[in-house]
């Protein structure tokens, strides 16, 4: 190898990470979007929500994991904006450590930008994956400590919730809590936000009308993000929105990068049988 | 001895959750509500045990020297860290703004990194698999690059129709390949739950 190759492939990854950086700044071009224009996945979720009561209690499952949370934050804050603009009430638990340390730093976010703090309940960390759900079903009074919902909960227990938000991770998702939680209480709304890599095994439930909505890939959060309306909530959206144009560089660099070694392993091969071919 | 006490318990609470599950008496909601609390018990008492375990073990090598200091220290150091935040006299517990600053500022940030260092490593894999000439390394990298054209972030009809295929691949081939393993694991689980009920184990085999 060459001293220019070795510097050019060492440096490699810093100057990828630079044009990252400045695709970021730079403003996205208008050809470039996230969203789509299949807007199934967002009229369910609509549909989902108009059918709730005014001012509807809402469980909020919150367990998502490090390294897929990013995929989803926007569409996770934008869609606790949208349930707060329509004066709903969160209860928040979770059952992972992981989705618990996220959900700390969602709810000191929501403090800091002023949310109205009696329209939320922290449930805590239930530890115990699928017997947590169970429990769950049962009632949450045991965790609650004061507060309107808590006192709706303590009357009401697990029928105080009129909706169910799944907030998926690795470790816990939607299929967890349609196969041990929904069976156990009554009909409600079931609606999920997870990571593209959940999406085959919770296709089924959607389908099934077990789940009744799904923001299951980037295009479709993209594609929610863009109608949800906030109204004097606007400031809970995150800003900026993914740069377009960064993903865009990235894919076209992970493109190049395998394509070049795709081409070169069939080149390699091709010479290969022409040596074999030239053999007396 | 060990195993018909364990296909003892996990029978006699199967039944009892299935049984409360499908018939509503109250006696036994509160019987199954008690093995639920003490699973969950468990699950909290298993937690706890794995922390101090790991942080015994980190010390341990630590006084010892062996193994990798800097590791072990830092290790130490996060779990001491956590605990003062929370645990600090007037300090809210897992609600206090420290602990949340120490996730969100920290622990979140670090994650990211570590999984955006995936980008560059995943490609060097792939392009190494490549190099090596398998035939199922083709296959998977020639998939990825399927897959990676599908989800550019393009707008108009280009964007529109690369959407729509991505979804027929999301729904089609990948979920009927995920939901063929998931029916595997799901058989195989019921074998080993029907093993460990009939008390049949490796040795019987």
């Amino acid at each position: 190898m060459t001293d220019r190759r070795h510097l050019v492939e060492r440096g490699a990854p810093a100057l990828l990470l630079l044009a990252l950086a400045l695709a970021a700044i730079v403003p996205t071009p208008s050809g470039l979007r996230l969203d789509s224009a299949d807007t199934e996945a967002t009229e369910r979720w609509a549909s989902a929500l108009d059918g709730l009561p005014a001012e509807p209690t809402i469980l909020v499952a919150f367990d998502p994991d490090l390294g897929t949370y990013p995929e989803i934050r926007p569409t996770v804050r934008v869609a606790i904006a949208d349930l707060l603009a329509m004066e709903a009430r969160l209860a928040f638990v979770s059952l992972t450590p992981e989705g618990r340390a996220l959900l700390l730093a969602e709810l000191q976010r929501l403090e800091r930008l002023d949310v109205n703090s009696a329209r939320l309940l922290d449930l805590g960390f239930v530890p115990g994956a699928e017997a947590a759900l169970v429990s769950l079903a049962d009632g949450p009074t045991a965790r609650v400590r004061a507060g309107a919902i808590a006192r709706e909960l303590a009357t009401e227990g697990s029928a105080a919730f009129e909706a169910l938000l799944v907030v998926g991770g690795n470790d816990i998702g939607p299929r967890s809590w349609v196969e041990q939680y929904v069976p156990r209480v009554d009909p409600r709304p079931v609606l999920a936000i997870t990571p593209t890599v959940l999406l085959p095994e919770i296709q089924p439930y959607l389908a099934s009308g077990q789940l009744d909505a799904v923001f299951g890939t980037p295009r479709d959060g993209a594609t929610y993000r863009r109608s949800a309306e906030l109204g004097s909530l606007e400031r809970l959206r995150e800003a900026p929105e993914p740069p377009a144009s960064g993903l865009l560089l990235g894919m076209a660099v992970a493109i190049a990068a395998l394509a070049h070694g795709w081409i070169a392993r069939v080149a390699r091969a091709a010479g290969g049988a022409g040596r074999e071919q030239e053999r007396p | 001895m060990r195993r018909p006490v364990v296909a003892a318990l996990v029978i006699v609470v199967g039944i009892l959750l299935l049984a409360d599950f499908l018939v509503v008496n109250e006696s036994l909601g509160e019987i199954a509500g008690l093995v639920i609390d003490a699973v969950i018990l468990v699950a909290a008492g298993a937690a706890l045990a794995g922390v101090v375990s790991l942080a015994w073990r980190r010390g341990y090598d630590l006084w010892r020297r062996r193994g990798d200091p800097i590791g072990a220290i830092l290790v130490l150091v996060g779990i001491a860290a956590m605990l003062v935040a929370g645990l600090r006299p007037g300090a809210e517990g897992a609600g206090d703004p420290a602990v949340g600053w120490l996730v969100a500022a920290l622990l979140a940030p670090i994650a990211a990194t570590l999984f955006g260092l995936l980008f560059v490593t995943t490609i060097v894999a792939a392009r190494r698999s490549l190099s090596g000439g398998a035939r199922d390394a083709v296959l998977l990298v020639a998939a990825a690059l399927v897959t990676l054209v599908l989800l550019l972030p393009v707008g108009g009809e280009v964007g529109d129709w690369l959407a729509q295929a991505a979804g027929w691949t999301l729904a089609v081939p990948v979920a009927a390949v995920f939901r063929g393993l998931l029916l595997g694991i799901a058989i195989l689980a019921a074998v080993f739950a029907a093993r460990t009920l009939l008390g049949i184990g490796a040795t019987d085999d």
